[in-house]
């Protein structure tokens, strides 16, 4: 293994960075103690029962959800050589660049009687059926599986890309069946990928504010919001979110338990999996699969992102105060970005290589940011901000703090996954070469997890770009990104004032997106 | 290496840095509003032009605005608060965030319309009525909200979601003319009639009893105008609901500014809150909206029901904060959904 100073050295930059990022615990348990036993009693039975039940009813039907989603779409992908490959990882990637408030705004407005389903519905079933209703757990799960599946497709489809014909070779050889090798290897293989993709789309749902307030379904975060706006009762919001937080590190800790129990490193030299030429009859079934996923995730909305906007350009609504708040976004998410892999690094390289109590702990506290509500970590970060360094209070700095810190663990979690794939004799060869510690990660370490750097960063880009919450109360005086402007426009019902919004909210991160289907590209090389 | 995470990064620092100096212009008046911005623009332009005076808005939902004037305490950099509802601003007052305001500005106002230690002034009023399908001849019994509970209207109701404030404000006036039993039966009745089916949006309300998919629905009056202004043909009408000899009158809900306790510019905030009580701002606040203006002998949109030609309920506006956890329990203790 590596000398124990330069792990300490890690180990001291890890906690450090984990200790920032769990301030937002600090405050929500700060206020959680000055709860009674008797307000927890009533909190216990009157709420928890059914925020409970609602919250994990919907984690684990988003969670199949994107399951079916995701792992068929990557394995078709991965697999199979067809006509448009290219573009359809692309498609499947950019739902992501749909925030779920959006998705339940567009749905909400396509399923309603005059709107394009609702009237296809009145088409095909007749005018006095009405079209199913989404304020319930279905249509919830309809939303968020939409706008969340593509997380398991991206590291499922890269981990079957990735995945090495060595193994599967030999297996065949050994007179396994194509199903048995499916069964028994591949899936094996990538069940880490799945396990890390429906991690992020639990933990998506779990801390959601948009899309459930807006299909008003009673999860966690949105009892947490009310409990805080309509009756200015932080102590029992803190006390929800103690209980949300509790939900959410235990699913971690499950997940990681999964991930962690199989490490596979493949030998330098052995071949990647090429995929096979589709038949004309394959062509069929994945364009058809594909293109049903495509055109609820991304086309219907889309359609209605340009509709809306052609009416505002028509009506010259979109003005130099627009380009205000595209710059606005595009300059916070950069920040985000940027300051949260770089955090994330001595994070994810130390968690990758030492496995004890306190490297654990680390990754659990960075993870806090995830896993609390938007509002609550804008709050923390708020009270603690003007508690010790006042002076920073009203700039941009302390919204891109709360930004690094609510995303911080989206980039933890693709860096370590690239950095485990860094056989550690890679980087012993480059310190018995001489090399110094910073030289060694300069020329070694960071070349090779390039990859999952580049991830990290656009993961958080685009979740911040996204952001609503915690944005719309840290955000500088009158400072409005994108995501504000849908939610004040939607809120109003200015439809045409919120779609050119969204709109550029998926050209913005198109190029970003580029960055994204450049790994698994050079893969195939 | 193709593409370097350090580039990235070192214009992520760039950005941050120009960033932070993009001024935030010192001698701007910070507005934060819980109300459209569309409905305070125009006005508040009108006072930049006739004062020189430029002000900021900082938008968003009053209750969080207020959560966050809150938390920053002396930090804060709003000088004025604008609510589309007078709890907030009553739960403002109660929790210190605003500074009095001179009598000779708040003289104009009614006084059940602002607050009695001065820390809030109504600007706009809106009435809490019922929009109904002109062609749906089986609602005419409806006179009263509380009608509205009747099994008759099963399928045909409309409310909104029970986290609407106006919806809140309204149940509030409710509870305290009849008392809290009979406000739960009534919401009870109207639980049944919805059959959990209820509406994120008053607008909506309207254009579905427009449309015929509801017969009659529970809403701000200035959203049936809105309508209006858009489908002139639409075959919808108000009617005023509790009115007669023994009617307790419709509900009434304002919009009203405060001052920040911690507002360094009080004097400008001053000569701000003054240009919205004046003859000019009053007009100009009210008309956008179609609500009424709170001064007395100006007059709101012509196409609404002319202020005092009909019996408004008389609860003090600040009843509606100071009974708003009360009215939340109840509507929590019934389950509205």
């Amino acid at each position: 293994m590596l000398p124990a100073r330069w792990l300490s050295l890690r180990g001291v930059l890890a906690t450090i960075v984990a200790v920032l990022a769990a301030v937002p615990l600090l405050f929500v348990v700060g206020s959680a103690l000055q709860l009674g036993a008797e307000e927890w009693r009533s909190l216990w039975s009157v709420r928890l029962p059914e925020l409970m039940w609602n919250t994990l009813l919907l984690a684990v039907l988003v969670a199949f959800g994107s399951i079916l989603l995701g792992v068929s779409t990557a394995w078709l992908i991965a697999r199979r050589e067809f006509v448009g490959r290219r573009l359809a990882i692309w498609l499947m990637v950019m739902p992501l660049t749909i925030p779920t408030y959006v998705f339940a705004h567009i749905y909400i407005s396509l399923t309603e009687s005059d709107g394009w389903l609702g009237r296809l519905w009145h088409f095909l079933f007749g005018a006095s059926s009405s079209p199913p209703e989404l304020y319930n757990v279905l249509g919830v799960t309809f939303v968020l599986t939409l706008a969340g599946f593509s997380y398991v497709f991206l590291l499922v489809q890269d981990a079957l890309s990735r995945s090495h014909r060595s193994i599967e070779e030999a297996a065949r050889m050994q007179g396994a069946t194509p199903t048995e090798v499916m069964r028994r290897i591949t899936l094996p293989l990538v069940r880490p990928a799945v396990a890390a993709g429906v991690a992020l789309v639990v933990l998506h749902v779990l801390s959601d504010f948009g899309a459930v307030s807006m299909l008003r379904y009673q999860t966690f975060t949105l009892s947490i919001y009310l409990q805080m706006s309509g009756r200015f009762d932080y102590q029992s919001a803190a006390g929800l979110s103690l209980v949300l937080v509790g939900l959410s590190l235990s699913f971690l800790i499950l997940e990681r338990f999964f991930r962690n129990r199989q490490r596979f490193y493949a030998g330098a030299q052995s071949q990647r999996i090429q995929p096979r030429r589709a038949s004309r009859f394959e062509h069929f079934v994945i364009w058809s699969w594909l293109g049903t996923v495509v055109l609820f995730a991304l086309i219907l909305p889309l359609a209605w992102m340009l509709v809306w906007s052609w009416q505002a350009w028509q009506n010259d609504l979109i003005d130099h105060e627009f380009w205000g708040y595209v710059r606005n976004s595009l300059l916070v998410a950069t920040a985000a970005a940027s300051v949260a892999v770089v955090l994330a690094l001595p994070l994810s390289l130390y968690h990758a290589r030492v496995r004890s109590w306190l490297s654990h702990m680390q990754i659990q506290l960075a993870s806090v940011g995830f896993v609390l509500p938007g509002p609550v970590i804008a709050l923390g970060i708020l009270s603690v901000v003007l508690a010790t360094l006042p002076w920073l209070y009203g700039g941009l700095i302390v919204l891109v703090m709360a930004m690094v810190v609510r995303f911080l663990p989206l980039a933890v979690q693709s860096q370590e996954a690239a950095v485990q794939q860094l056989t550690p004799s890679i980087e012993q060869a480059g310190r018995s070469l001489g090399a110094g510690p910073l030289e060694n990660l300069w020329r070694v370490v960071l070349p090779v997890i390039r990859g999952g750097m580049v991830s990290a960063w656009v993961l958080v880009f685009i979740d911040t770009l996204k952001e609503l919450p915690a944005t719309l109360i840290l955000r500088p005086t009158g400072f409005d990104t994108l995501p504000v402007r849908i939610w004040i426009e939607a809120s109003e019902e200015m439809l045409e004032l919120a779609a050119p919004a969204a709109l550029m909210l998926v050209i913005g991160t198109l190029p970003i997106l580029w960055f994204l289907t450049r790994p698994i590209r050079e893969n195939r090389a | 290496m193709r593409f370097s995470v350090r580039h990235l990064w070192v214009l992520g620092v760039l950005l941050t840095g120009t960033a932070s100096n993009t001024a935030f212009s010192e001698d701007a008046l910070v507005i934060y509003s819980g109300r459209s911005d569309k409905f305070v623009k125009p006005v508040l332009a009108a006072f930049t032009a006739e004062t020189g005076i430029p002000v900021k808005i900082h938008a968003g939902k009053s209750t969080a605005l207020l959560t966050k004037l809150k938390l920053e305490g002396n930090r804060t950099t709003a000088d004025l608060f604008i609510s589309n509802d007078a709890g907030n601003l009553y739960k403002g007052s109660e929790f210190g965030l605003f500074q009095a305001i001179p009598d000779d500005i708040l003289g104009v106002i009614p006084a059940g319309s602002r607050a009695k230690n001065k820390q809030w002034v109504g600007l706009s009023a809106r009435a809490r009525v019922l929009v109904v399908n002109t062609g749906d001849t089986t609602v005419e019994f409806v006179k009263s909200v509380f009608d509205l509970a009747d099994p008759r209207l099963q399928g045909k109701l409309a409310i909104t979601h029970s986290s609407n404030e106006s919806y809140i404000a309204g149940v509030t006036v409710y509870m305290l003319e009849v008392g809290k039993e009979k406000t739960a039966a009534w919401l009870t009745g109207m639980k049944g009639n919805v059959r959990r089916s209820v509406y994120n949006k008053h607008s909506k309300i309207v254009a579905d009893v427009a449309a015929g998919k509801k017969a009659i629905g529970l809403v701000n009056h200035y959203y049936i105008y809105r309508h209006l202004a858009k489908h002139p043909d639409a075959p919808i009408s108000i009617r005023l609901p509790d009115q007669g000899k023994d009617g307790m009158g419709v509900a009434w809900n304002v919009a009203g500014i405060a001052i920040s306790r911690y507002s360094k510019k009080a004097e400008q905030a001053q000569a701000l809150v003054k240009f919205l009580v004046g003859e000019k701002g009053q007009a100009q606040f009210a008309k956008v909206n179609r609500e009424y203006p709170v001064r007395p002998g100006i007059a709101a949109a012509k196409e609404v029901p002319a202020a005092g030609s009909f019996k408004v309920a008389d609860v003090p506006m600040e009843e509606l904060g100071r009974q708003r956890t009360a009215t939340l329990d109840l509507l929590e203790s019934v389950g509205m959904p």
